[in-house]
């Protein structure tokens, strides 16, 4: 069974279609990069698989569950909001500007959601939180607020935040393009980590060196649809289609 | 100087003065906040009747919505029912100052809410919490530091509006020392009655200051 699935999704925003007509599947424990230019909507999917945006026509499944089906924007199926709110949760979601909470101290960041959302007993989240602190090494900064850290530390916060809700997918919206040159590393370091222990991740991504080293699969997108998939070697290295080459000389 | 009477006079004033402007704006602010998140919301009925409500309390004079309260509802009773009733001058001030209070403060409410990045939003749902949940949580407590500046405002405008109650048979502050002036033919008591207004707002503007601060903490 696949962990989420898009079927045929369109999306436009007025006259404007962002996608247009994607098929998508991800299986359990993969890291898929998507890579392309800005504009071609990889954002946008990314963001339709969680319903920050609503999709205009298509299918979406989380978990082999139906959570969205729409026909010309119209919605076909009226599921349960608190069923596509739960569902959702199991992606957990990681911004190109971090989204921090900036009232709330790092630690309090991390578990604000599972207290209020799931209900987890105080004392076990605070212990689940220092644990993910330590993984991403701010275990020091736990009652800092974020506007006394680095954007790397920033971001690194935001992933242990993401984490704390248990998720069974990481999405990264651009983790990266925000931050200065020096702190790419370290928030590219805690990822890889999570890649290691098996998580499967939907990275939007620049940096094209960190995708052929822990992508299963890249993603190139082209003008809302995806263009050419396959492994890093395949898609990276020799690149069947011709806007896919195009791309790649361009950053590369 | 002031006589005993005197002194107790203007004191009983000065309390209607501040209750009236007190309780303005703790129940502006609760209603307020309803308002700002009916005029925020998707719901057509709550976003046009919120819009309803600030088009009228902040387009007609406060003190029109004095009179409306304190003498034209008893008269509408008295047509419709025939029978009369007596409505307390304090209650009439009461609600008038909080109705009227409240529309200004939804819109002060709603911008403060309009002000936070979208990011925050997303990042909670994107966290699985409910609107409600975001708002509460997330949205709201970072609109407190930005809210106090302006309800420091509304509350001294408010202080200084309630001399309107005059009109309706309560002694405020402002009346009071009319009263007296008119009396006596002294001029004076204007006087006081300027350095107990300053010492009130004084105290208003000092509290608020320390407030904006202290919930400030988490900024650079």
């Amino acid at each position: 069974m696949s962990m989420v699935k898009l079927v045929d999704v369109r999306k436009s925003f007025g006259d404007n279609e962002v996608l247009k007509g994607i098929n998508l599947e991800i299986e359990s424990g993969e890291v898929v990069c998507i890579i392309g230019a800005s504009g071609s909507g990889k954002s946008t999917m990314l963001r339709c698989l969680n319903h920050l945006e609503r999709i205009t026509d298509g299918e979406v499944y989380i978990q082999g569950e139906l959570t969205d089906k729409r026909e010309k924007n119209k919605d076909l199926m009226k599921i349960d909001p608190v069923k596509v709110q739960a569902l959702c949760a199991e992606l957990g979601m990681v911004f190109q500007n971090f989204n921090l909470f900036p009232h709330l101290t790092v630690i309090q960041n991390i578990t604000v959601a599972p207290t209020i959302v799931k209900k987890v007993d105080k004392a076990v989240i605070e212990k689940t939180a220092l644990d993910l602190l330590e993984m991403v090494g701010l275990s020091d900064k736990k009652d800092e607020y974020p506007s006394r850290l680095s954007g790397g530390q920033q971001q690194r916060v935001a992933i242990a935040r993401a984490l704390a809700m248990e998720p069974m997918i990481m999405m990264f919206d651009e983790p990266t393009s925000a931050l200065d040159p020096e702190l790419v590393g370290e928030v590219l370091a805690t990822m890889r980590k999570l890649a290691e222990e098996g998580m499967t991740m939907i990275i939007v991504t620049h940096e094209i060196g960190f995708a052929r080293e822990v992508a299963d699969r890249v993603i190139f997108m082209d003008e809302g649809v995806i263009c050419e998939q396959g492994t890093p070697e395949e898609v990276l290295l020799n690149p069947k289609e011709e806007r896919t080459k195009i791309f790649l000389n361009k950053i590369l | 100087m002031l006589n005993e009477i005197q002194l107790q006079a203007i004191l009983a004033g000065t309390i209607v003065t501040l209750q009236i402007a007190i309780v303005a704006i703790i129940f502006g602010a609760i209603f307020g906040v309803i308002i700002a998140l009916g005029r925020i919301s998707k719901n057509k009925v709550a976003n046009s009747l919120s819009w309803f409500y600030i088009w009228f309390f902040r387009g007609t004079p406060l003190l029109l919505q004095l009179f409306i309260i304190y003498y034209a509802i008893p008269i509408i009773y008295l047509d419709s029912t025939g029978m009369t009733f007596t409505i307390d001058p304090m209650l009439c001030a009461y609600v008038a100052f909080s109705l009227n209070a409240a529309a200004y403060l939804a819109e002060i409410i709603r911008a403060a809410i309009e002000s936070i990045d979208g990011g925050q939003m997303e990042a909670a749902k994107a966290l699985g919490m409910s609107y409600r949940q975001a708002m509460t949580k997330i949205i709201i407590p970072q609109t407190f530091k930005r809210l106090v500046a302006p309800m420091g405002n509304e509350l001294i405008l408010l202080l200084k509006d309630t001399s309107l109650v005059s009109t309706i048979a309560l002694f405020d502050l402002l009346r009071t020392v009319k009263t007296m002036a008119s009396a006596t033919g002294s001029w004076v008591y204007y006087i006081y009655a300027a350095a107990i207004y300053l010492f009130l707002t004084t105290i208003i503007q000092v509290v608020f200051d320390k407030t904006e601060k202290k919930l400030g903490v988490y900024e650079r």
